[in-house]
């Protein structure tokens, strides 16, 4: 990283840090400025309410081009996220937008964690369970909300 | 049918029966109906100076004794008596009618009282005539016996005789007839000639049909003392002896030497011819002087006129006359020595040459040369001069003296001279004021030739001596003769002033237009009122028509000039010391006689500085007129003081109708100003020299014969020494890189730094440069395999010219003005718009397409403005710049920095995906997103300083609403008004390096002049607008405009206290401007040679320029450019080197270039 940091990157940082969304924190690395480590709260009346989920999250060199990586750290049960913790979400493949940032991207994900959709799954068991038993999909969530995604 | 003009084939000499009636054409050409044989032989050969005295009673009649002496003849007595009776006491009609046998009618019995000759034939008549025969009258001083005893010592006549023996020659003839007795040696001969009229011939059926002689008529026969027609002259001598006696230059009477007993046909003859030169032929009005006429022949002329080509054959026939009996020229001018007859044949023969190619080449095109076509259309002629000629050329004329004296410019000049300068005008003075300093020794005139008349004949016995002419004159180069001696004629009153551009040769001029001035003017100046008489305005003219205009210096410069010439002229001059008349287009409506003439001096204008286009057009309304100058009012009527022709290479044609006129312009002193007296062409010199009238080369006859000729033939170091002679006496030339002996520069300029902007092609360009280059690659290799180069040329070049165009913006390649920029372009130019565009090309081209032009944004309904402002402030999207750069919107009007959404798009593209908006997500493409252009400084340009403001401070006023600004608000206006226009998202590499410069430039200098260069005219086009959109002032300047534009533009340009941008084109831009207002160029594109582009920056970097002066030159990397580069630096080096390239080795060279530019 020896290119300077765009403009755009510093000013999404500052905001980040300034205006906290809340629910949501987003630190750079000290090392690594593109590199960010993320806490995301889950939503209140999901199945994943009282769990902090961690996530990583990383700006390529031709962002905002292309959108971020990111990922998920903390394992959760969720048929849009696979067991890696990648994330099927449009806004961070096709539909992404350079006009998108990093505040925007990071609520999606956490409107991702409210409204789980098993029709476009990444995770193809867990889509399954949700699809064909989605109250025992919903427990399974919380229990693993609750075994993983507590704060330490 | 046999020609006759021929001699037949000597075999027929075995069929000797058969020959008269084998050849119907012999025997059907008897002896002329008309001739008159009967006509008494010629006694020429006796000098009986015996009087006789009964004639000289007859005190009513003329002297017969007289008429001998004047005819060199003896003829009988009773010739005389008819003689006398016919014509009385017109002695002068008498002889003429003697020797033009027109007295013939009068019946005169034929002479018996002729006495043979001595045979002067001393050597074998088998030999060759022309050296055997050919004597000396010296040589024939040989003792031998004579027949009559030798004459009492003539005595002297007191004026030139009818005709005067100057030699004798020897020449071979062939019969015609056969028969015994018809010729025997020592038999006198008449030599005749009888113009052919075109020849009758009777045809099938008793019609009689025209021949047309194909071949000039030349025979010349010779007839016996029966008047008997017995051969033809073989035809060397016929060739010019024909001449002299079409021209009644001579006459000629011969004897047979030798004569076979038995004469046949086409039997070989020797004869002695004794020569006298007619004294018709010194008298003036013989014939015209072609350097003379050229108004009356000038107009429609062809290459040769038949004045000039009589000229030419009279030339040849003296010179081989004077060869064949041997005479010399006792006196010959220096210059003229070295080189002589030889060379007048050797250019005769060029011309021949010329003439014969011409009658075919000028069939088409002779007609529409009458019209005004520019001197361009014309053609020259002439060989091209290599740069390492030229230099050295120029080297003897710039080995400036330091030391030369200096002077001191009138009171009335107000600008301060330097040394050199002064130097100038004390050369200038004392070069308009030469006939005053000049008490030398009346020298003979360069161009003629002293030659003795011979004291004795072929016979050795003396001649008559005429008093007081004991030579006469020849001058070879125009064919005349004089009895006269021939005066050096006064030189010429002027000169070129050669010194490089941006010496100030305007202000040398201008200080000699001050300092010295006509006698008249001074008196006028001088307060002292001239007496009434001639102070009282009056018309009178003189003969000529031409009214005197002693106060008047006429300037005649390009268009583009006029306006600097005046201004010049005026910051030069102290208050009403200096009037100054452009005379131009409209503002002419003046009679300049009146205004101008010796009455009116005090009030006349002392400039009039008109147009080389005025001075044609003028030229051709006088010559519509008869040449009636006087009548016509205008620069024709006048005989001013002084001409001056600035850049007057433009004349360097001297076939060229401006060249031609501005001959015809008159005055007292002529000077012309250019910066390359010699553009490529020795002829280029030729033109100014003619219009100096610089004796004698202004005669092209002579220069011709010097300086082309041997040049053409090879003998460059002849040729060009010549040149130096002839221009060292009135040429004054520096150099801006003189140094003076103090090691100091001759005009200490301030520094220029050149450099070199690589620029880089986006990709959608490099697609199109490199599928051109391909093909062009693909073009020469074809060519070069097949071997067709050559050939094949245009297109390549037309390839190569494509080429370069892509690399200033892909869309000139689809220009169809592309040419006329280039001097191979324009037949380039047809092929580069015939080569079809494939699909592949149109394909890539189409991304180029122009836009459409600017859009007013209020079109688009106020909601879309307003969100347009809203955003405008705010920061981009996608680089959170605030506020954003050069906004710019979708066509769903969402806001973002130009480039951020450019690169979007090309960031989508690339990926294969259809590009979206970012943020609503509507499919875009690239050509509809516009720029946003505010108009705050519009109309700006005078001294509204409220716009200087709002221009620099507009980031702060813009929060007004839009709603005003576009509906009601007009007021307010300009300042709010925005409009969109579509960014040309595929622009070029090089429109945009240029903007990117141009603005970092007006972030440091708010008021820097700048000027941008291009060769492409069609790229000017494109430029502007580019520069519009950046909210950047730009003017240009093309050779497309008038010329009140242009002064406009210029003046413009110096005047605006703000940023300004002046797009000119190479060519437009190449000469004359001054341009020190500004301190930056850009170079667009390459040049062949980078001569050109300096001469481009010295417009901007030249004397008046005060800082420092930097040049960009834009070179894009990887391409062509690169590589025109390296041709230019290796053509500098090579300059010194290449020496005399042929035709074919430059070709070759030319073609080695564009291998090196394929590479």
């Amino acid at each position: 990283m020896s290119a300077p940091l765009p403009k755009r990157i510093i000013k999404e940082t500052e905001r980040l840090q300034n205006e906290p969304v809340p629910g949501i924190s987003a630190e750079p690395h000290e090392e690594n400025a593109r590199y960010f480590d993320v806490w995301v709260d889950g939503p209140d009346g999901s199945c994943y309410e009282g769990g902090k989920f961690n996530l990583e999250l990383f700006l390529p060199d031709d962002y905002p081009m292309c959108p971020p990586r990111i990922r998920f750290l903390t394992r959760i049960y969720h048929p849009n996220i696979d067991r890696l913790g990648r994330i099927c979400l449009d806004v961070l493949k096709n539909n992404w937008s350079p006009a998108l940032q990093i505040r925007t991207i990071l609520l999606s994900i956490q409107a991702l964690l409210g409204a789980p959709n098993p029709e476009d799954p990444l995770n193809e068991a867990v889509a399954k369970q949700w699809k064909e038993n989605q109250p025992e999909a919903i427990k399974t969530a919380r229990e693993w909300t609750q075994l993983y995604a507590q704060k330490k | 049918m046999a020609d006759l003009d021929q001699r037949p084939h000597k075999k027929r000499r075995f069929f000797v029966d058969d020959s008269p009636s084998q050849d119907p054409s012999l025997s059907a050409e008897p002896s002329l109906p008309d001739e008159v044989n009967d006509l008494p032989k010629s006694p020429s050969l006796q000098r009986q100076q015996t009087g006789d005295a009964a004639e000289r009673d007859k005190e009513n009649v003329f002297d017969g004794e007289t008429f001998k002496a004047f005819t060199g003849a003896s003829p009988p007595e009773d010739t005389i008596l008819s003689l006398q009776q016919t014509f009385g006491k017109d002695l002068e009609r008498a002889i003429n009618a003697y020797f033009d046998g027109s007295w013939k009618n009068t019946p005169a019995p034929p002479s018996s009282s002729r006495t043979p000759s001595a045979s002067t034939y001393r050597s074998s008549p088998f030999g060759k005539p022309s050296s055997t025969i050919q004597t000396t009258p010296q040589a024939n001083a040989s003792p031998r016996a004579s027949a009559t005893p030798a004459p009492p010592k003539p005595a002297a006549l007191g004026s030139m005789p009818t005709k005067r023996y100057i030699g004798a020659l020897g020449v071979a003839g062939w019969t015609t007839k056969s028969g015994t007795g018809l010729l025997k040696p020592d038999d006198t001969i008449k030599i005749e000639r009888q113009k052919q009229a075109i020849q009758q011939k009777a045809g099938r059926g008793g019609k009689f049909k025209q021949v047309v002689r194909k071949t000039q008529d030349m025979i010349v026969r010779f007839t016996n003392g029966r008047g008997e027609e017995v051969g033809r002259l073989e035809k060397e001598a016929a060739m010019w002896i024909s001449t002299l006696l079409d021209q009644k230059l001579c006459i000629f009477e011969g004897h047979c030497i030798f004569a076979p007993e038995r004469i046949r046909t086409n039997d070989t003859v020797y004869l002695q011819l004794k020569c006298f030169l007619l004294r018709s032929a010194f008298e003036a009005g013989n014939f015209v002087k072609p350097a003379e006429n050229n108004r009356e022949t000038g107009i429609f002329e062809a290459k040769e006129t038949s004045d000039e080509r009589d000229l030419r054959l009279r030339q040849v026939a003296l010179v081989k006359l004077f060869s064949e009996i041997n005479l010399q020229p006792s006196k010959i001018n220096e210059t003229t020595a070295k080189h002589k007859r030889e060379g007048i044949l050797q250019a005769a023969e060029v011309a021949e040459q010329y003439d014969q190619q011409d009658t075919k080449k000028s069939k088409g095109n002779t007609p529409e040369n009458g019209g005004s076509s520019p001197p361009s259309e014309e053609n020259e002629e002439g060989e091209e001069l290599e740069q390492d000629q030229l230099d050295s050329l120029y080297r003897k004329a710039q080995s400036f003296d330091f030391d030369t004296p200096e002077a001191q410019p009138a009171d009335s000049f107000t600008m301060d001279l330097r040394k050199y300068q002064k130097q100038a005008l004390h050369w200038m003075v004392a070069k308009e004021t030469s006939q005053k300093q000049e008490h030398k020794e009346m020298s003979m005139h360069p161009l003629w030739e002293e030659y003795p008349w011979p004291i004795k004949d072929a016979d050795d016995k003396d001649l008559p001596a005429v008093d007081g002419q004991d030579c006469f004159y020849v001058n070879p180069y125009s064919g005349e003769l004089g009895l006269d001696f021939p005066v050096q004629e006064q030189t010429c009153l002027g000169g070129i002033l050669a010194d490089e551009m941006g010496l100030g040769k305007t202000i040398e001029m201008l200080s000699l237009v001050h300092s010295h001035r006509s006698p008249e003017q001074e008196a006028t100046m001088s307060g002292a009122k001239a007496d009434a008489i001639a102070s009282l305005p009056r018309l009178g003219r003189n003969s000529s028509g031409v009214e005197y205009a002693p106060a008047t210096t006429l300037v005649v410069a390009p268009m583009s000039l006029l306006a600097q010439w005046a201004s010049e002229a005026e910051k030069a001059s102290k208050d009403g010391t200096l009037r100054v008349l452009i005379y131009y287009g409209s503002d002419k409506n003046i009679n300049l006689p009146t205004l101008c003439s010796a009455a009116n001096a005090a009030s006349a204008p002392n400039v009039i500085i008109t147009s080389y286009g005025t001075v044609l057009s003028e030229f051709n309304a006088v010559a519509s007129m008869d040449g009636n100058r006087g009548s016509h009012g205008g620069l024709f009527s006048l005989d001013y003081w002084r001409i001056i022709l600035d850049e007057a290479h433009m004349i360097k044609n001297r076939q060229s109708k401006t060249a031609k006129a501005c001959y015809e312009l008159a005055a007292k002193h002529r000077w012309v100003l250019t910066g390359t007296p010699i553009v490529n062409r020795l002829e280029d010199l030729f033109s100014l020299i003619r219009f100096l009238r610089v004796e004698p080369w202004s005669n092209f006859s002579f220069w011709k014969t010097f300086i082309t000729v041997p040049f053409e033939k090879g003998d460059f170091v002849r040729a060009l020494d010549v040149v130096q002679t002839v221009l060292e006496p009135i040429v004054l030339r520096r150099t801006k890189d003189m140094k003076t002996p103090d090691g100091e520069a001759l005009v200490p300029l301030p520094p220029k730094t050149v450099e070199i902007e690589h620029v880089k092609l986006s990709d959608p360009e490099r697609e199109v440069y490199e599928l051109i280059f391909a093909r062009a690659k693909k073009a020469f290799s074809a060519n070069m395999e097949a071997g067709t180069l050559m050939k094949s040329y245009t297109t390549i070049f037309a390839q190569i010219l494509r080429l370069r165009q892509s690399c200033c913006h892909p869309m000139l390649t689809r220009n169809k003005q592309i040419v006329a920029e280039e001097e191979d372009a324009a037949a380039a130019a047809d092929v580069a718009n015939g080569l079809a565009d494939d699909m592949d090309l149109t394909a890539l081209l189409e991304r180029f397409q122009a836009d459409e032009g600017e859009q007013d944004a209020s079109r688009f309904g106020s909601h879309v403005l307003k969100q347009i402002q809203d955003e405008s402030d705010m920061e981009c999207p996608i680089c959170s710049e605030e506020p954003m750069e050069e906004q710019a919107v979708t066509g769903c009007w969402h806001s973002a920095c130009k480039k951020c959404l450019l690169d979007y798009i090309e960031h989508q593209s690339s990926k294969g995906e259809l590009p979206r908006c970012f943020n609503c997500r509507e499919p875009i493409n690239a050509r509809d997103v516009f720029e946003v252009v505010r108009h705050e400084d519009e109309d700006f340009g005078d001294e509204d300083t409220k716009a200087l403001v709002s221009a620099f401070g507009a980031g702060d006023e813009e929060d007004e609403d839009l709603y005003n600004s576009t509906q009601s608000a007009k007021k307010k206006d300009a300042a709010k008004r925005i409009t969109l226009r579509r960014v040309n998202a595929l622009s070029s590499a090089k429109i945009n390096t240029l903007l990117t410069q141009l603005k970092r430039l007006r972030k440091s200098d708010q008021v820097l002049k700048t000027v941008v260069f291009s060769q492409f005219t069609s790229f000017l086009d494109l430029l502007g607008p580019a520069l519009t959109s950046a909210g950047i002032t730009w003017l240009r300047f093309d050779g497309s405009m008038s010329q009140k534009e242009r002064a406009r533009v210029l003046s413009d340009f110096a005047n605006r206290p703000k940023f300004t941008v002046l797009f000119l084109s190479l060519r437009a831009g190449g000469v004359g401007l001054n341009l020190t207002c500004a301190k930056r160029v850009f170079m667009m594109d390459p040049w062949w040679s980078f001569a050109v582009e300096a001469q481009a920056i010295d417009r901007v970097h030249r004397m008046g320029q005060t800082d420092e002066v930097k040049v960009t030159r834009f070179v894009v990397e990887g391409s062509i450019e690169e590589k025109m580069l390296k041709v230019q630096d290796r053509k500098k080096f090579l300059a010194s080197s290449l020496g005399m390239m042929s035709e074919d080795e430059k070709k070759t060279q030319r073609i080695e270039d564009i291998r090196e530019l394929l590479s």
